[in-house]
């Protein structure tokens, strides 16, 4: 089966040849499989969120190949890459970045509306994603009238609207309280087994990070451990992540 | 340390101080500029007929002031969102709130002084070209005129000063007053939504009512001439309420039935366009307003200037109907007479009885070459081209008259038959007329030619008669009046659409973060681009569309002193478009340039 992201042998360095360098990413290699739920871990500063800017084409690498659904994104144009942002790609950020002078409905439409799909086909897509996850009576309000975390469900329907390959998470959570963060770790979990969608999450938090099949661990721009959460119950595996985060931060 | 501080933040932010400095300069120029036209009374008083000037120019300081209050206050907002995360930042760190406050107080009278003495300079060299450029490219005859003008330059100090005096204060009180974490977190704020449809359309009905009321006291002013000193403040209240509710309401009707139609908003950004714009429109409801008012005054300035021009013609073409009068043409004066363009030249013989004071003419000249004349019609104020072979006829022989000598104008003409002719006693003269394609195209060999002819009639320097000597004096009468529309008319456009490309440019840094999650959710970089180019031009487009139906109603008030206002219309109209067209494309650019990486 075709791997959802294959990353090889990734580099990033920051910084002119003539300049004082610094390396951001060394020899990264990992791959995710469809429908898994991967994590990378790190602390600040590890290059995770390095990372993730160059798997969503927002950044690209200095050395090494990123493909994403078979498809070389290392060697996009611009404009390609905006049309792969658009087209394969949903994102959820940790400050929501919705449009705060457009409704929840237009929020999650808008990615439709950017593929030119037809006002038709755009209404009966948003229904959908929305009633799964529960923002039916909320369509017409604004951001500013809802909750964080009713404003990151938001986002989170506005990444899956249009059914992309992978789902990339940049700390969702973060800006959460804690009953918030967990429905909305649920919601997602609910999402991947159900309808397989892949899902790649960037945290510092061990509690979303427990949600994840699988985590890697990122350090000074290397990844060193990898995780499996198997047959372990949450909590167990939560657990397991703490334990290895105090051996891995040594 | 501080000041340090703050000074390598302003070298950070070079760029945006650019765009506030040359703004604050330009509307120093600006004013500077116009004062130097409506505090020169002696200016005024030579080149305007009429008494209504001062009361004009009276009118054009205040409304110049009122904008220029706002346009300040506007660089001043844009100022103060620049700094106060940085200010913020200063007093997280523990720096004294009246420290900061002083730091803003020096920061903003600083910029305010070094600009307005810069901008008066350039508005002193401004001052020259721009009226070097009008009186020639417009042929104007203007008189104590001078750049450089003492009570100007300093009623321009003393303005900007006083101004940014005041906002020097404001600023460092409302730094001192808001709390340190919303000044931190200043651009994430979110705006409010109101909704309230019924009030919406209450506010479009009022709207319109105020503006059907202004435009009705503007054609009644065409009417009656001496209604204006009532009309034109009831005209000015009116239309400026009623521009504020229209563009407030009805504007927002119009979005937000776009947006409902789904077929439009669901397509590429639209949507995301129209919200953009119904948020804008409540917060630019004021400066729309006021700037469709300035755009209508100020084209209509122009607009009328130009009218003021258009009568030279017309009144110039009814004075005489031949463009050239030559008595005895010698070599010379044939030859500048056969470079003419056209070749309508007519030749009469005449003999002066000075006994009986009389002119004789031949009649079979006149069969042979009809006389023109102009016929004025008192009731339509307009001139008609009639042509006669009888010059016994009063219309014609005061025509003839113009064309000859001075000291024969009082004479009696008569037509006579050759014979009879013959038969005086005295030299036979011949009177040349020619009629060109176009006076205004000949003008400069017209010129040499009636100069020639003072020459060897010195009368005629004194008399005039010709056409030229009409156009020297009607030119001189409408120059003035077409010099100040022109005057009045550039100053406010340039100061209007730089209002508008302050407030633009200030809300700007709040759009930043929109437009970068765009781009993150796979926005193109062309339609990012043309989103933002579509939002400025509506923007532009909203208050120049109500100036311009302003404008054209607004020119009923002058039916009873223009012949034609709607005539030509085009030519200021489009002067105008392409100089607002410019600040359109430069505000887009600076836009461009603070939202897209």
């Amino acid at each position: 089966m075709q791997k959802i992201v294959e990353v090889k042998n990734v580099e990033k360095i920051y910084g002119k040849a003539d300049e004082k360098q610094y390396k951001a990413l060394s020899d990264v290699n990992f791959e995710v499989q469809p429908g898994e739920f991967v994590g990378i871990m790190g602390a600040s500063g590890s290059g995770k969120t390095t990372l993730l800017n160059i798997l969503s084409t927002l950044d690209t690498a200095t050395s090494g190949s990123v493909k994403i659904a078979g498809q070389d994104i290392t060697k996009l144009n611009t404009n390609e890459m905006a049309d792969f942002r658009a087209n394969q790609i949903g994102f959820i950020f940790q400050d929501f970045n919705l449009l705060e002078n457009l409704t929840a409905y237009e929020n999650v439409a808008l990615p439709l509306a950017l593929q030119n799909v037809s006002p038709k086909k755009i209404k009966p897509a948003v229904t959908a994603i929305t009633e799964k996850l529960g923002l039916t009576d909320i369509l017409n309000h604004y951001p500013t009238e809802l909750s964080g975390g009713q404003k990151q469900r938001v986002a989170a329907a506005r990444a899956l609207v249009h059914e992309p390959k992978i789902v990339f998470g940049d700390e969702p959570t973060g800006a959460l309280d804690s009953k918030s963060a967990r429905a909305l770790m649920d919601t997602m979990t609910k999402i991947n087994h159900e309808d397989n969608v892949s899902i790649l999450l960037v945290t510092h938090d061990p509690f979303s990070a427990s949600y994840c099949d699988r985590i890697l661990f990122i350090k000074d721009g290397e990844i060193g451990q990898e995780l499996r959460k198997d047959d372990n119950t949450r909590g167990e595996f939560y657990q397991e992540i703490l334990d290895s985060l105090g051996t891995f931060a040594e | 340390m501080l000041n340090k501080l703050a000074l390598s933040g302003i070298r950070h932010r070079m760029r945006d101080y650019t765009v506030l400095f040359s703004g604050l300069m330009i509307a120093s120029a600006i004013f500077y500029m116009f004062l130097s036209l409506a505090t020169n009374k002696t200016f005024l008083s030579s080149n305007s007929p009429a008494a209504a000037t001062a009361f004009i120019f009276g009118f054009g300081i205040i409304l110049l002031s009122i904008i220029t209050i706002v346009y300040i206050n506007y660089a001043n907002t844009f100022l103060l969102s620049m700094r106060q995360k940085e200010y913020g930042m200063f007093m997280m760190l523990g720096a004294k709130s009246s420290k900061i406050s002083k730091m803003i107080f020096v920061e903003t009278f600083a910029i305010g002084a070094i600009s307005t003495l810069i901008g008066s300079a350039i508005g002193i060299v401004a001052t020259k070209y721009v009226s070097q450029w009008m009186i020639n490219a417009l042929d104007m005859q203007i008189k104590h005129f001078n750049s450089f003008y003492l009570p100007a330059l300093m009623w321009t100090f003393i303005f900007f000063i006083v101004l940014f005096i005041f906002s020097a204060i404001r600023n460092s009180i409302s730094l001192r007053r808001t709390k340190v974490l919303t000044l931190l977190h200043k651009d994430s704020q979110p705006s409010k939504i109101k909704r309230n449809g019924a009030v919406k359309f209450i506010q479009a009905i009022i709207g319109l009512i105020f503006l059907a009321i202004g435009y009705y006291s503007m054609f009644y002013m065409g009417k009656n001439a001496m209604f204006i000193y009532l009309g034109v403040p009831i005209a000015l209240v009116t239309i400026v309420i009623g521009t504020y509710f229209t563009i407030n309401a009805a504007i927002t009707a119009v979005i937000s039935m776009l947006k409902r139609n789904t077929k439009f908003s669901q397509k590429g950004l639209n949507n995301f366009t129209l919200s953009q714009l119904s948020f804008r429109i409540a917060d630019y409801t004021k400066i729309l307003s006021m700037v469709s008012i300035m755009f209508a005054l100020a084209l209509g300035a122009i607009t009328v200037g130009l009218g003021f021009q258009k009568q030279i013609s017309t009144v110039v073409n009814g004075q005489n109907y031949y463009d050239v009068a030559v008595h005895n043409a010698d070599t010379a004066q044939k030859n500048r007479i056969n470079h003419l363009s056209g070749d309508d030249q007519y030749n009469y013989s005449y003999k002066v009885d000075d006994k009986s004071k009389t002119v004789y003419y031949r009649a079979s000249e006149f069969k042979k070459q009809p006389f023109y004349y102009e016929s004025f019609n008192m009731k339509s104020m307009l001139a008609t081209t009639k042509k006669s072979t009888n010059i016994n006829n009063p219309d014609v022989s005061y025509s003839m008259q113009q064309n000859m000598l001075p000291k024969y104008r009082m004479n009696q003409l008569k037509a006579v038959s050759d014979a009879e002719y013959n038969k005086i006693q005295a030299n036979s003269d011949t009177l040349t007329l020619v009629k060109t394609t176009s006076f205004k195209n000949n003008l400069s060999k017209i010129k040499t030619i009636s100069k020639e002819e003072a020459k060897r009639y010195p009368d005629l320097k004194q008399a005039g008669g010709d056409k030229y000597s009409a156009y020297v004096m009607i030119n001189g009468f409408f120059s003035g009046l077409e010099f100040m529309g022109f005057f009045l008319g550039i100053a406010f456009l340039a100061m209007l659409a730089s209002c508008l490309m302050f407030k633009i440019l200030s809300g700007a840094s709040g759009d930043v973060k929109r437009y970068n999650m765009l781009h993150k959710i796979g926005t193109r970089q062309r339609t990012l681009r043309s989103t933002i180019n579509k939002e400025i031009a509506v923007l532009f487009a909203v208050p120049a569309g109500l100036g311009i139906i302003h404008v054209l109603v607004g020119l009923q008030m002058f039916k009873g002193i223009l012949f034609q206002p709607y005539s030509h219309i085009e030519v200021p109209f489009g002067i105008f478009i392409i100089l607002y067209l410019g600040y359109y494309l430069l505000t887009r650019y600076l836009y461009k340039k603070i939202v897209l990486k």
